[in-house]
């Protein structure tokens, strides 16, 4: 190969060319146009769908499915960012894939309640689950949700802090402890509102469970609200997330402590009353129904259309303490190849399901909730 | 000590070590816990979610587990000449219990997840559970449909959709059948009808009753329709694929070897059909309790 006759050019080229092949791998932004500002049309202002962009890695994905949310006539996501992945270290902060995410919710219009979670192995005991954090590391997710909320400053009003802390699993496989919860939130609180006061906090976001008193799998939602309650968290939160699932009963069935079904909600509520707490909202960050052709917990298809339409109106209508209902889940990065894909709304090659198409009608008021499909 | 006593001092202590390791391999598993546990106990702990039959659910006369998963776990068990102890544990929960070992393993109608191979380890399928055409054994778009898609993998839609040109294709309404059944109207520009019933089975009839020519459900639901006397079968690969496989913690190589060369047998023996290649009816399972038509290939021993 015959070189140029001056060299400082020659390695100039060379930097063009190493930066042109290293600057796309250093930022996710290159990949997709962030378009126009968008606003979601809808009838019902309290539709939402969780998400699962987590472990979405392509922008256009990202960006083709809060698309799809907004052209579904949802206002509202609920997604999940991990503790671990946006601080690798002990103060070191990376908010490249969670930047992306926000950004692109905001352009389509969205709304986006940031659930909270996922501790980092330098935040733990060695040889311990993800999910497991004890009061020494309580400092450490407060600082870090601090950190979460000032940098999404205008973007992110509501953050989630844990999830299903009732459950075992979801609490690093140790007991689950409602007063070490509370603990937990009222260390965040005044760390995040410190940050930014314009945050509010969601706690709970209880799974509905029958679990008794000394199962090693869990404790129900309803003892342990009020074991929150007992421990003192009640000024450590703002908003109650709730997680609404009907299982195999109808929206409209009647709430009971030792059923699960969608109202059930409707009893944390009167426990939030009974400990002065009426004033505050509810967001169902979880919920929805699962159309699974042999899961004993599944509906019908036709049934979850009709399910998941009565529950958004009963949302809207019945419930003004719920300021939104969030339908888990609105599409899988990857099939999961169980039941759990029978919660979806969308494909994961982006082909709306029926219930999409169904619900989308519903929000440009096409179609109404009591019809058959 | 000369340099001769040397030499047999150190070949020895070398043949010491490898006779340790070997009795250590023997009698541990190389360094598997887990299975060294399984022997000493006697009781292998499988986690389960029992809500999803005929793969495992309560019994309602006995209230204890039941199902295809719950014999399955109990003739592998009796062949190492240990208990199945099952254990109740939420689906959402399952792997998670197997990495924190709170389960020796679990089998719940799990699908191979590639992405989670980093923290857990799955055996061979041991079924194959997912999206088939369905088509009256005599169907004269057998021999085609049979060609798409070769020998294994998910075959491409459009590979698959130029035979259905013409066609109806029924699905339950809103299902995951009814969806792919509009990917495919789509490969062929809308050239093919789209029958739509209120239930799996409904549609399956209307393959019976002449009223559609390919039904798309899953296999299950077409291998628990056969069981009842309906005479369809499975064509060519599944337009998707949802392997069944058990699923052990990382650190049980013993363990995991065990469970592949347990399902080897049974395959080997009838007792499993082998879980690849096209689905066949019934007889993609062969035990008699969950598909009652079909003809169990061996006698079970299940404890």
């Amino acid at each position: 190969m015959k070189s140029s006759r001056n060299p400082v050019a020659d390695v100039m080229v060379l930097l063009a060319l190493l930066l042109a092949l290293l600057l796309p791998t250093r930022s996710y932004r290159h990949w997709v146009e962030f378009g126009p500002q968008q606003q979601v049309i809808t009838q019902n202002p309290k539709m939402g769908v969780h998400t699962r962009l987590t472990d979405e890695v392509e922008p256009w994905k990202i960006q083709r499915t809060l698309e799809m949310v907004r052209q579904m006539g949802a206002p509202w996501i609920v997604e999940y960012f991990l503790w671990a992945a946006h601080e690798p270290q002990r103060g070191v902060y990376d908010w490249g894939h969670a930047d992306l995410v926000i950004d692109h919710a905001v352009n389509q219009g969205l709304t986006v309640i940031a659930r909270l979670g996922y501790v980092p192995e330098w935040a733990r005991p060695p040889r311990t689950n993800h999910l497991y954090l004890d009061a020494t590391g309580y400092d450490d997710f407060a600082r870090f949700a601090a950190a979460f909320a000032e940098h999404f400053q205008g973007r992110v009003k509501q953050i989630i802090i844990w999830n299903e802390p009732n459950l075992s699993q979801e609490w690093g496989f140790r007991p689950v402890d409602p007063a070490g919860y509370a603990e937990l939130l009222c260390r965040v609180y005044p760390a995040v509102k410190a940050a930014n006061p314009d945050v509010q906090i969601l706690a709970g976001a209880l799974a509905p469970t029958l679990a008794p008193p000394g199962s090693e799998w869990g404790l129900n939602d309803l003892d342990y609200l009020q074991q929150m309650y007992d421990a003192g968290a009640g000024p450590c939160f703002d908003i109650l997330a709730a997680h609404a699932y009907g299982w195999t009963f109808s929206p409209d069935d009647p709430p009971s402590a030792d059923a699960v079904n969608f109202r059930r909600v409707e009893l944390l509520r009167d426990i939030m009353a009974r400990n002065g707490d009426a004033a505050k909202q509810v967001m169902i960050t979880e919920g929805g129904w699962n159309d699974h052709p042999r899961w004993t917990k599944a509906v019908r298809p036709a049934e979850r259309v009709q399910y998941t339409l009565r529950a958004y109106e009963k949302a809207l209508r019945d419930w003004p303490w719920v300021d939104s209902l969030a339908i888990w889940a609105f599409r899988y990065p990857r099939p999961t190849g169980t039941y759990q894909d029978y919660y979806t709304l969308v494909g994961g090659d982006f082909q709306p399901k029926r219930i999409y198409l169904e619900t989308q009608a519903y929000a440009q008021g096409l179609r109404s909730q009591e019809a058959q499909p | 000590m000369t340099r001769r006593r040397w030499a047999i001092v150190a070949l020895l202590l070398l043949v010491a070590l490898l006779a340790g390791l070997l009795v250590r391999r023997t009698l541990l598993g190389s360094g598997d816990r887990t299975w060294a546990r399984i022997r000493q106990t006697g009781v292998w702990r499988v986690g389960m979610d029992p809500s999803f039959p005929p793969f495992e659910n309560l019994d309602g006369v006995t209230g204890l587990p039941a199902g295809f998963d719950v014999d399955l776990a109990r003739v592998i068990a009796a062949r190492w000449g240990v208990r199945a102890e099952f254990v109740g544990v939420g689906f959402d929960q399952l792997m998670d219990a197997v990495v924190a070992n709170r389960v020796d393993s679990a089998i719940s109608a799990l699908t191979v997840a590639p992405h989670r191979t980093e923290e857990m380890r799955f055996s061979e399928p041991y079924l194959e559970a997912g999206m088939v055409l369905a088509v009256p054994e005599s169907s004269r778009l057998r021999p085609a449909l049979e060609a798409v898609g070769g020998r294994s993998g998910e075959p491409a839609m459009a590979e698959v959709a130029q035979p259905l040109a013409g066609q109806r294709v029924v699905a339950e309404w809103g299902s995951e059948g009814d969806a792919l059944a509009r990917r495919l109207q789509a490969q062929v520009n809308g050239d093919l009808r789209l029958v739509l019933r209120n239930s799996t089975d409904d549609a399956l009839r209307a393959v019976l009753a002449g009223e559609a020519d390919v039904a798309i459900v899953d296999a299950i639901s077409l291998a628990l329709f056969a069981g009842d006397g309906g005479s369809l079968v499975a064509v060519g690969q599944p337009l998707r694929s949802d392997p069944y496989a058990i699923v052990v913690p990382k650190h049980a190589p013993e363990l995991l070897r065990q469970v592949n060369e347990a399902l080897a047998a049974l395959r080997d023996d009838g007792t499993l059909a082998a879980p690849t290649g096209a689905v066949a009816t019934c007889c993609i399972l062969t035990f008699s309790r969950c598909f009652p038509a079909c003809s169990p290939a061996s006698s079970m021993t299940a404890s």
